[in-house]
């Protein structure tokens, strides 16, 4: 009889010891569970009086698909072209190619291409009147660049499918050709066509040599063109074509070549931003970054209000203002662009609009303490 | 630890291998006994309940070791008479290796040289030696080759570094067949199960229900638990005598090139994994080419085409043979990397033999064309052997392309009849796209969850690919029919389809005429011209 005793003890006892420790587990987990919750729930968001003092939103309010206002004429051209009527954005262009404002040229001809991108009727229609229009011929272009970035999505490439990938290069080889034809009637001193190209050079992996003969094309048009900068400094980022240093020297080799005024001192921040994967912010106080910084606000004092990337350059300014403790003049620059935040840093983060206006309301707390 | 201890302890662990079952059923017995006297009778009772039902699968496992005799590998029997220079060169290689020479050869249709012998006694005993000798073999390697293959073959048996070695080679032979069965038997019978479950599936599905997964999992699980267990002992087995067995596999490459020269014996290894490929290449895209439509080359081609394409694509073949495959084939597998083989044998002082019998091996039969008709007979099946023949190989291809045009079936043709609910033409699908429904019979086409979330241009370019794809074999199926097409049989390449020439003369580009026909503003007149064969209107693409 006592061999059914050991036996018992024998099993019994592990299993009983087995469930009171998944029992503790489970009451530990509930709890953990319970508490972690109380500490996520932040509640809705609550915008603090000093931002509603200086007229400021909260996120819900803020425009997440543009930097700051957009042009009226340029709205209204891309509510035509939606509705299939392509004459406003012709005008639009036209008025560009008679001002020589490259920059607005740039600025128009990719929002008219992403609306292309979507339903092309009305840049058809718009090919089929005047067939060699350059403002058509650029929207084409950059239309097809923007189709191949719409098929491809916005996922890393490990979430990207391999459909998603052969379409992606698909459209953008076809982009080559439409490039060409942009540039063959593109307008007498206009770097715009070239500057497109950086994209396809971008997404193809064009090598070195032939991005520097490309970006010849361009200063040799423009100088000191700021989205043709900007999408070339993504060229010579690490994550895609070039490489930390590459990318940094030519950021400081545009903005040390540029006069005060034209927003060129920011692609040094830029640069530092898209290699920066520390956690802190220790590296972004250092004395050279405080003397970039300094540039840059005296270079976005000088620029013109009408250029049209003044509010990217103050967004940047304002999240490295703010990291550097310079909360008064932090305030200063977020107060000239709230309201939209489809700009870096914010456009890079999964919730743009709540990221903008955390660091918003820290300048603002601490300016005012 | 020495060359024979190491072999004895190969062999108990052979006897282990046999003795697992008892040894499992004495233990169950051994609890049964405790129980008898230990416990009361009621739990007792039900305890031996258990382990009669532990004992059953432990008895099924005893009566699997009980592996059906080897078959004989179907094989076409080669007497001395008939093929008296093959048997004096097997006999002359025997020799110089230093064993029995086989007592049968048999030819058989796979890139494959084998010395089986029957063993007897669970493999302690010797029996009588057959050679297995792959035809192909002999189409792809020259003699001297042939000679390193057969001599490194029979070098197994030649017990030149232990006594024991031909008995390790013979123990690890029956354990590998007897694992072997018990996964063709699981195999087997999860195949039932799946074919069950599905053709249950299947009514389900008839009857509009939401199908099953099917999972053959629970199919024989005492038996796939038995297998298990035998099958963990035998690796345990394989990697306990892999040293034993790798040292032999060197000691048999260096006799093979003691025999039979450096050279060609590093060659011949380098040609077999490139054969072996090649051959599976050639069954795929040649020999069966006509399966579908129950059709077979002349005679003597369903093999002998072998040569032909081997010595059509030898560019392609020098390639493949400078990449070695540097990972055994299999787990159980005794044979070093093919690539560490190379290294060590092109590492022997040159002997200055590398001109020894240059001339082809097939050449060693008495008559290679009428072996390459017999094999047919008793390498193919019954079924396969009433396919009708075809005057050459030519005119396979051509058959065969006319019956599958027949029968196409692409994702378009099956959208096209869920969107119209009328039969697939191409003169009635080109109808729709001209009426501008084309983007709407695409949606009906299987789509990824992003093609499906995306629209206009966007969805466009998703489904493009499709479309052009399944119009270019909707279109080639038309022109077959029309008899506009004629293909092109080549032993280098895949077969090559040849359309109507351009108006300029050049060769039409298909893909080029179909291009429009799914653009976004789709124009068909280019892909109506040529199947009218209209190189006037054609002029205008």
């Amino acid at each position: 009889m006592i061999i059914l005793w050991v036996v018992l003890a024998l099993i019994g006892l592990p299993l009983l010891a087995l469930g009171l420790y998944f029992l503790k587990a489970i009451v530990q987990g509930a709890i953990e569970g319970w508490r972690g919750t109380d500490d996520d729930a932040d509640g809705p968001y609550e915008l603090p009086a000093a931002a509603a003092a200086l007229g400021m939103l909260p996120p819900d309010r803020q425009n997440k698909d543009s930097a700051g206002p957009v042009p009226a004429a340029l709205t209204a051209a891309l509510d035509a072209a939606r509705a299939g009527d392509w004459q406003p954005a012709a005008a639009l262009l036209d008025a560009t190619a008679a001002e020589r404002d490259w920059e607005y040229r740039s600025v128009h001809s990719s929002w008219l291409a992403s609306v292309a991108a979507e339903d092309d009727t009305w840049l058809l229609a718009w090919e089929a009147a005047r067939p060699d229009d350059p403002g058509a011929a650029l929207v084409r272009a950059r239309s097809t660049v923007a189709l191949a970035g719409n098929i491809r999505g916005a996922q890393r490439a490990k979430h990207t499918t391999a459909e998603q990938f052969e379409g992606f290069h698909r459209v953008m080889a076809q982009s080559q050709e439409h490039h060409a034809r942009a540039v063959a009637l593109g307008v007498e001193g206009d770097p715009t066509p070239y500057s497109a190209q950086i994209s396809t050079a971008l997404g193809l992996g064009y090598p070195h040599a032939e991005m520097d003969r490309i970006w010849k094309e361009i200063t040799d048009r423009a100088p000191h063109h700021f989205s043709a900068h900007y999408t070339a400094l993504q060229y010579w980022c690490a994550k895609w074509r070039g490489s930390e240093k590459l990318a940094r020297d030519f950021a400081a080799d545009a903005a040390a070549k540029a006069p005060l005024g034209s927003l060129m001192t920011v692609f040094p921040l830029i640069a530092h931003f898209e290699h920066d994967e520390s956690d802190s912010a220790d590296g972004d106080r250092t004395p050279e970054m405080r003397a970039l910084v300094d540039a840059a606000l005296a270079d976005v004092a000088a620029a013109d209000p009408s250029h049209p990337h003044v509010a990217e350059v103050r967004h940047l300014l304002a999240y490295y203002l703010c990291l550097q403790d310079r909360d008064e003049a932090a305030v200063e620059q977020f107060r000239l662009v709230d309201g939209y935040v489809d700009s870096l840093p914010w456009k890079y983060r999964g919730d743009p609009a709540g990221e903008y206006c955390r660091m918003r309301d820290l300048s603002l707390a601490n300016a005012a303490g | 630890m020495g060359a024979t201890l190491r072999a004895v302890r190969a062999l108990v662990l052979l006897a282990g291998f046999y003795l697992l079952g008892v040894v499992l059923l004495a233990v169950l017995v051994g609890i049964d006994w405790l129980l008898y006297r230990y416990a009361p009778a009621s739990l007792a009772a039900k305890l031996y309940l258990v382990s009669v039902l532990l004992a059953i699968p432990v008895v099924r496992g005893l009566f699997m070791l009980r592996t059906p005799r080897e078959e004989e590998t179907a094989g076409l029997p080669a007497t001395e008479a008939d093929e008296p220079e093959l048997w004096r060169t097997v006999r002359e290689l025997a020799e110089q290796v230093g064993t029995r020479a086989p007592s049968r050869i048999l030819l058989t249709a796979d890139v494959n040289a084998a010395v089986a012998e029957d063993a007897r006694l669970l493999g302690l005993l010797p029996g009588p030696r057959r050679l297995y000798l792959g035809v192909p073999l002999l189409q792809g390697l020259s003699e001297a080759q042939l000679r390193a293959v057969l001599a490194h073959e029979l070098g197994h048996y030649s017990n030149s570094d232990t006594r024991l070695a031909a008995l390790t080679v013979r123990g690890r032979a029956q354990v590998l067949r007897t694992i072997t069965h018990f996964e063709q038997r699981a195999d087997k019978s999860a195949a039932r199960e799946q074919a069950r479950q599905e053709k249950k599936n299947a009514k389900a599905e008839a009857k509009g229900k939401q199908a099953k997964e099917v999972d053959p999992g629970h199919a024989g699980v005492t038996y796939r638990m038995m297998a298990k267990i035998y099958i963990t002992y035998a690796k345990l087995y394989f990697r306990a005598t892999l040293s034993v067995s790798r040292r032999q596999e060197y000691a048999a490459d260096a006799a093979a090139a003691r025999i039979a020269g450096r050279d060609a014996t590093a060659a011949a290894l380098r040609e077999i994994p490139v054969l072996d490929a090649s051959f599976g290449f050639y069954m795929n895209c040649y020999a069966t080419l006509g399966s579908g439509s129950e059709l077979l080359p002349p005679r003597g081609e369903v093999f002998g085409g072998f040569g032909r394409m081997l010595s059509a694509r030898q560019l392609e073949l020098a390639g493949m043979r400078t990449e070695l495959p540097t990972e055994p084939s299999s787990p159980y597998d005794s044979h070093p990397p093919i690539a560490d083989r190379v290294r060590r044998i092109e590492e022997l002082p040159d002997d200055g033999r590398a001109d020894e019998a240059r001339g082809a091996a097939l050449d060693l039969l008495s008559d290679a064309q009428n072996t390459l008709v017999a094999l047919e007979d008793v390498a193919l099946t019954d079924d396969v052997r009433r396919f009708s023949r075809t005057r050459d190989w030519q005119e396979l291809l051509d058959r065969t392309m006319a019956e599958s045009f027949g029968s196409g079936s692409t994702s378009l043709h099956r959208a096209y009849v869920m969107y119209t609910k009328d039969q697939p033409t191409l003169p009635a699908l080109l109808k729709l796209i001209e009426d501008g429904q084309l983007w709407q019979l695409a949606k009906r086409l299987p789509l990824s969850d992003e093609a499906a979330a995306a629209n206009g241009r966007a969805f466009r370019e998703f489904v493009r690919p499709t479309l052009h794809r399944s119009l270019i074999s909707m279109a080639l199926a038309e022109l077959n029919a029309r008899s506009l097409l004629r293909w092109e049989f080549s032993w280098e390449r895949s077969a090559i389809p040849h359309l109507p020439p351009a108006p300029d003369g050049t060769e039409t580009d298909l893909a080029e005429v179909v291009a429009p026909a799914v653009a976004d503003a789709p124009d068909t007149a280019p892909l109506r011209a040529l199947l009218a064969n209209d190189s006037q209107h054609r002029g205008a693409l």
